[in-house]
């Protein structure tokens, strides 16, 4: 225990020999920044709620991807097959078996299934666990009277929540990539339009969905934490986010309230389908990243102003 | 900017004028003169409810007082919160920890937002922190796992993790069992040894009396007395305890003086508000009375409590019966 040394010397020596008068405080010291998103993401990542959540993200892709090829595969031969069980009588056209479970329509597929709700589950969970899941267990006040400054919890919880956006969108992605790959191979890699995409095209256009999924999860993630910043109880931050999730989408279906239509956030979700395209029409995009934007300040501010009024 | 000093000049490490807290509607506190002086061992005493925890929270800025100024170790509370706080340290309603995590990884996520701690310091902290507490051994094991009294160790733990010159400990011994709250004996005697001013809120009136040299009674929110621990003991009134066979006629005698006296089980309890114990004994030898000892009298501080807390009220709970009835 070589680290004990410089202590046990430190505690011996204190209070009196302190190495400022008694009388005199130190000018204020914070802890490193990165040392407490450290702390936050080991945390975070030692949870068994998230990485059972982050378990079956990558689980989805692959599950959809094998029952995909399945159902395809069991289709073609239709002259054995008994008339009862083969779905699909005519079977698909082979481009699109090839195009279902290949490495580029498969993650991206997985990814805006999962955005309606698995995604923002996850991410509102992270969020609820973040500030009412703490101080539920009174764990909140350890470091509010370390201290860490309400401002500072706030935005190290931010991170925290944003760090598994990325790492859940991410893993959806890459599970995908990797099921399709294993079941097609690098076959398939074609645009809605019809064009051949290299590798480097389908690269760059998941990493694109990755990162506008991020931006979108952090939307939902930053009005959690408004939510979670004001309860004890991190189901009701889950609850809050899903039931104002599956409303909107509700809202949605609705044209007589298409006046409404451009403030909800689920409204988006459409436009990750242009990264199919071949040019990819980033207009959609844009505006759902924007649309997020706006989610997240206001998310955001609401939980800092109630972060700091809260009691801890 | 000086240290707030009292009336007598002592420095204080902790100190609040009229602080006065409202929960939607509720007085919680109210009109708090609360003084800590620094090296003391201040007992904070008071029925359930009494306004104990509140107080303590509002000191260490987790909540707003509605009215009033705090001063800790000589700056303002909480708008110089991050320059005080490293130096303080505190347990406050019961431990809150993570139940995946160990004990020693709790410590380690604790440690990591202490200022005072530079990374190479922080297992070393934690593992001193450990053993102080006598957790050296359970340090890996899920906290999930641990009993009540692991738990309160593990809160105390991290009150410790740094020198600190103030530590703050609500309730430290509840759940402990009689080791346990030796142990929190010790570390308490330990820190007051070192200098270490603090501030230790308890419903259990020998705790305090065990280790504290000053005592804070609170009741309904308002404090009734502060002061030194022997000051207050000896502000009842005094009395000698006589051991004499002849009990009935000591009264008489002692009586026949002016002298306030009544029977005891084995002797007499005499009134010396008014006179010595000289004078007692004296009166006693010369009506004839066998005195086999005599000495004064220390009222508990169960009594002291008591006597500061009946007449408002509401404390009875706290008491036996009989107790409640020697009281009026």
């Amino acid at each position: 225990m070589t680290a004990r040394g410089p202590l046990a010397a430190r505690e011996t020596m204190a209070p009196d020999a302190a190495p400022v008068p008694p009388d005199v405080l130190p000018a204020r010291r914070r802890a490193p920044i990165a040392r407490l998103l450290r702390a936050e993401v080991r945390w975070i990542f030692r949870r068994p709620r998230t990485l059972v959540v982050l378990g079956l993200l990558v689980l989805l892709p692959v599950i959809t991807g094998v029952a995909v090829d399945l159902t395809l595969s069991g289709a073609a031969p239709v002259d054995a097959g008994p008339p009862g069980g083969a779905p699909g009588a005519g079977g698909g056209p082979p481009i699109f078996v090839t195009m279902a479970t290949s490495a580029f329509v498969l993650p991206l597929g997985s990814l805006m299934t999962l955005l309606m709700l698995m995604l923002p589950l996850t991410v509102a969970m992270a969020a609820g666990d973040a500030l009412a899941g703490e101080q539920s267990h009174g764990a909140l006040r350890g470091w509010l009277l370390a201290p860490v400054s309400r401002g500072r919890l706030l935005l190290v919880k931010t991170v925290g929540v944003l760090v598994v956006a990325l790492v859940a969108a991410g893993l959806v992605v890459a599970s995908g990539v990797v099921t399709g790959l294993v079941l097609a191979g690098t076959d398939g890699l074609v645009s809605m339009s019809g064009t051949e995409l290299s590798v480097g095209g389908v690269l760059w256009r998941l990493a694109v969905a990755v990162a506008w999924a991020t931006v979108y999860l952090m939307a939902v993630g930053a009005v959690a934490l408004a939510i979670s910043a004001s309860t004890e109880h991190p189901m009701l931050v889950v609850v809050g986010v899903l039931g104002g999730l599956i409303v909107s989408v509700v809202l949605l279906q609705i044209s007589a309230l298409d006046w409404l239509h451009p403030y909800l956030l689920p409204s988006s979700l459409t436009s990750l389908v242009d990264l199919i395209r071949d040019p990819v029409s980033f207009d959609g995009l844009a505006e759902g990243a924007f649309r997020a934007v706006c989610y997240l300040v206001i998310g955001l501010s609401v939980a800092y102003a109630r972060i700091t009024t809260r009691d801890g | 900017m000086p240290e707030a000093r009292n009336g007598s000049g002592t420095a204080l490490a902790a100190r609040t004028r009229g602080l006065r807290k409202v929960y939607r509607g509720t007085v919680a506190v109210d009109g708090v003169d609360l003084e800590v002086p620094e090296g003391a061992v201040v007992g904070m005493l008071g029925p359930n409810g009494s306004g104990k925890t509140t107080t303590i929270r509002m000191l260490l800025g987790l909540v707003e007082p509605t009215e009033g100024e705090i001063e800790l170790l000589g700056v303002p509370m909480p708008g110089s919160a991050d320059r005080v706080l490293p130096h303080v340290g505190a347990l406050v309603e019961g431990p809150g920890f993570h139940p995946f995590l160990s004990g020693r990884e709790n410590l380690q996520r604790l440690a990591a937002a202490e200022p005072l701690l530079s990374g190479r310091e922080l297992d070393g902290a934690v593992s001193a922190a450990l053993e102080r507490v006598g957790l050296a051994q359970a340090a890996r094991r899920k906290y999930r796992a641990y009993s009540l009294g692991m738990k309160q160790r593990l809160g105390l733990a991290s009150a410790l993790l740094v020198p600190r010159r103030l530590v703050v400990l609500d309730e430290p011994t509840n759940g402990l069992d009689p080791a346990g709250t030796q142990e929190v004996r010790r570390i308490i005697a330990e820190l007051h040894d070192h200098g270490v001013t603090v501030l230790v809120s308890s419903h259990l009136l020998a705790e305090v009396e065990a280790t504290c040299t000053h005592v804070v009674v609170l009741n309904q929110g308002v404090v009734v007395a502060q002061g030194a621990l022997d000051d207050l003991l000896e502000s009842g009134s005094p009395t000698l305890l006589v051991s004499t066979p002849d009990g009935a006629s000591a009264v008489d005698a002692l009586r026949d003086h002016r002298i306030p006296a009544r029977l005891a089980p084995d002797g007499v309890r005499v009134d010396i508000t008014t006179t010595t114990p000289a004078t007692v004994i004296e009166t006693l030898v010369r009506a004839g009375a066998r005195v086999d000892e005599a000495r004064r009298e220390r009222a508990g501080l169960e009594d002291a409590f008591a006597r500061l807390t009946h007449d408002v009220g509401e404390l009875v709970g706290e008491l036996d019966p009989d107790e409640a009835e020697v009281v009026r």
